[in-house]
């Protein structure tokens, strides 16, 4: 039986009728990535022996099925978070060969309940990119079209998933590194508020900006991922001590139906016009349940590349500053003094984008340019945030599409950072401003490539995101998977 | 464009040593980035009003209590040099 395309829902309900085992689906996947991740470069590690012992742990525990809310799901987990007795890179060269001595919160609390890890897979760089294309081992392929990216940073978490590799997976969100790839890949990705995940156990890129949160074929597999996986942690200060709904019994009968959208139609200006089709028509699917659309004003939008370009790289100087050859990671070997070993260390192990925010970030922290700077985006950041408190007076969710393209061709834009970082313009805001952000699949452009469509909620609001998702969902009818998946390709 | 000299002293401060390809090539892509960020002056701020990034109901402070950390031995496997269960490192001063 061929697993790969089927949803988490599908699988647990296959595992209470006794149609499978989770060693028969485990073994399945990792037979998968066998076959497949050479032409993807999706997985950068696998452990099939420890895979199928977790699984026939399981096994031993049909009767568990309801008890445990991923019971033999398989998940892939992007080589940003520690997991003990895996590696963690980051994607980069300095942490090559680097082995987590502990398990990050989320991904503890997806194994205690079911989950069962295939792997850990491909990311930009610590985190910095938009297009996979920054890792240090190789970029990842877009399993709809091979010549093209998964989207970044999180590329080996949308590809092992829209593959058939994995049923879902984790990544992490700094400026759209869950939902542009998600968007790239056909999958719904979601970023959580923020807070509202533990951030403990993940290696820090910006640490205001960063978000946990799951890649899926469905909404419903998003609600139940992060509904384990969501809630307080006290190795995390920034962690959120506020209850987590049951988001997958909420979907059963969702408080409200009819849903009002804001669209700010001159912070669309520029998107390709076959995903300004699909973002139309999605929009015209909402009316149709009884949704009313608004025009909203996000005067301070246009200023969130530059406002992330200067607080991110800055947070990232800092964060990135522990990579120095001395207690882990990539040592140069013609250092004589400890400045040198810093220096060279750094010089030698981190890579050509990572650099280029590292030295943003310095220079708009130096003396002199603080206030001119970090100081005026934070200011700057406070009036994006106005601009979505202002707008949710007025609309349910903001929505846009995810990104202004499809998935774009390996090379095209890796000469102009800016032309990459274009790539984010409608999913950095969300992240200055705190708040969860949700994309979902609604169509496919003249090269059959997907297109995403993002929801942008209030700022805890996921219930909300998650009804009105899982309603369009359903009016939208399934949503093709890339022909990989489907056990050709 | 940022000169030479700046983007050597960037590198210095950011403890990073640059190839002679990568000072030129940083010199183009810092400007770049640099020139588009300008756009951030023709907005008007309150020199007051900056973001609160931390959720209001997370608590930045808790009982400052030691909790033992238990995979000793999982923090040394990664150390690029070690000596007698100590990291390994060159002299931090010049010997005479």
């Amino acid at each position: 039986m061929e697993f790969g395309t089927l949803s988490i829902q599908q699988l647990l309900s296959g595992y209470q009728k006794k149609e499978f085992k989770p060693s028969e689906v485990a073994a399945s996947f990792l037979k998968n990535i066998s076959d497949k991740n050479e032409k993807l470069n999706a997985f950068l590690q696998v452990r099939p022996d420890e895979t199928l012992s977790q699984a026939r742990a399981l096994d031993e525990k049909m009767s568990q099925v309801e008890m445990l809310p991923l019971f033999g799901i398989p998940v892939a987990i992007k080589d940003n978070f520690l997991v003990q007795g895996w590696q963690a890179t980051a994607g980069s060269k300095v942490l090559s060969g680097y082995l987590s001595p502990y398990t990050a919160t989320s991904v503890e609390r997806l194994q205690s309940m079911g989950a069962v890890i295939v792997g850990k897979v491909n990311c930009d760089e610590f985190a910095m990119g938009s297009s996979n294309e920054n890792s240090a081992f190789g970029p990842v392929r877009n399993p709809w079209a091979l010549d093209r990216v998964p989207g970044g940073s999180s590329g080996g978490s949308s590809a092992a998933v829209a593959a058939g590799l994995a049923t879902v997976s984790l990544g992490t969100d700094t400026g759209g590194s869950i939902r542009q790839p998600a968007s790239l890949c056909g999958l719904v990705g979601l970023k959580p508020s923020y807070g509202r995940v533990s951030r403990y156990g993940i290696v820090s890129y910006a640490s205001s900006l960063d978000q946990v949160g799951p890649f899926s074929r469905t909404v419903w597999d998003s609600a139940r991922v992060l509904e384990v996986m969501a809630g307080h942690d006290g190795m995390d200060a920034t962690s959120a001590k506020r209850a987590v709904p049951r988001f997958t019994e909420e979907l059963k009968a969702p408080a409200k139906k009819a849903f009002t959208l804001g669209v700010s139609r001159s912070w669309l200006e520029g998107v390709d016009p076959d995903v300004a089709k699909a973002f139309d028509s999605a929009i015209e699917f909402f009316k149709k349940m009884g949704g009313k659309v608004v025009e909203i004003d996000l005067p301070h939008t246009k200023y969130a590349l530059s406002t992330y370009y200067l607080i991110a790289p800055s947070e990232a100087s800092s964060n990135l500053a522990r990579y120095d050859g001395v207690h882990y990671g990539y040592r140069t070997q013609s250092a004589k003094t400890s400045e040198e070993l810093y220096s060279k260390s750094r010089g030698e192990g981190i890579g050509r984008e990572v650099k280029l925010r590292i030295m943003l970030g310095t220079y708009a922290l130096s003396a002199g340019y603080y206030d001119a700077f970090y100081l005026k985006a934070n200011q700057v950041r406070r009036k994006i945030q106005e601009d979505f408190e202002k707008a949710f007076t007025q609309c349910d969710f903001v929505v846009s599409p995810t990104s202004p393209s499809t998935a774009f061709k390996l090379g095209e834009k890796t000469d102009d950072p800016l032309k990459m970082y274009l790539s984010d313009i409608f999913t950095l805001p969300v992240n200055l401003a705190g708040l969860p952000g949700l994309s979902v699949p609604c169509g496919l452009d003249s090269n059959n490539l997907p297109i995403g469509f993002q929801m942008i909620g209030k700022p805890f609001g996921e219930s909300e995101l998650f009804a009105a998702a899982h309603q369009y969902e359903q009016i939208r009818g399934e949503f093709p998977v890339a022909d990989m998946a489907k056990g050709r390709g | 464009m940022l000169s030479r000299e700046e983007v050597l002293k960037i590198a210095k401060l950011a403890r990073l040593t640059l190839t002679e390809d990568e000072i030129g090539f940083y010199q183009k892509q810092l400007t770049r980035v640099l020139d588009h960020i300008q756009d951030l002056n023709q907005v008007l701020t309150n020199k007051e009003a900056f973001v609160q990034h931390v959720p209001v109901d997370a608590e930045p402070f808790r009982e400052d209590v030691a909790v033992p950390f238990a995979n000793h031995d999982g923090l040394m496997k990664n150390a690029p040099a070690v000596e007698n269960n100590c990291f390994l490192l060159p002299a931090i001063m010049e010997q005479n």
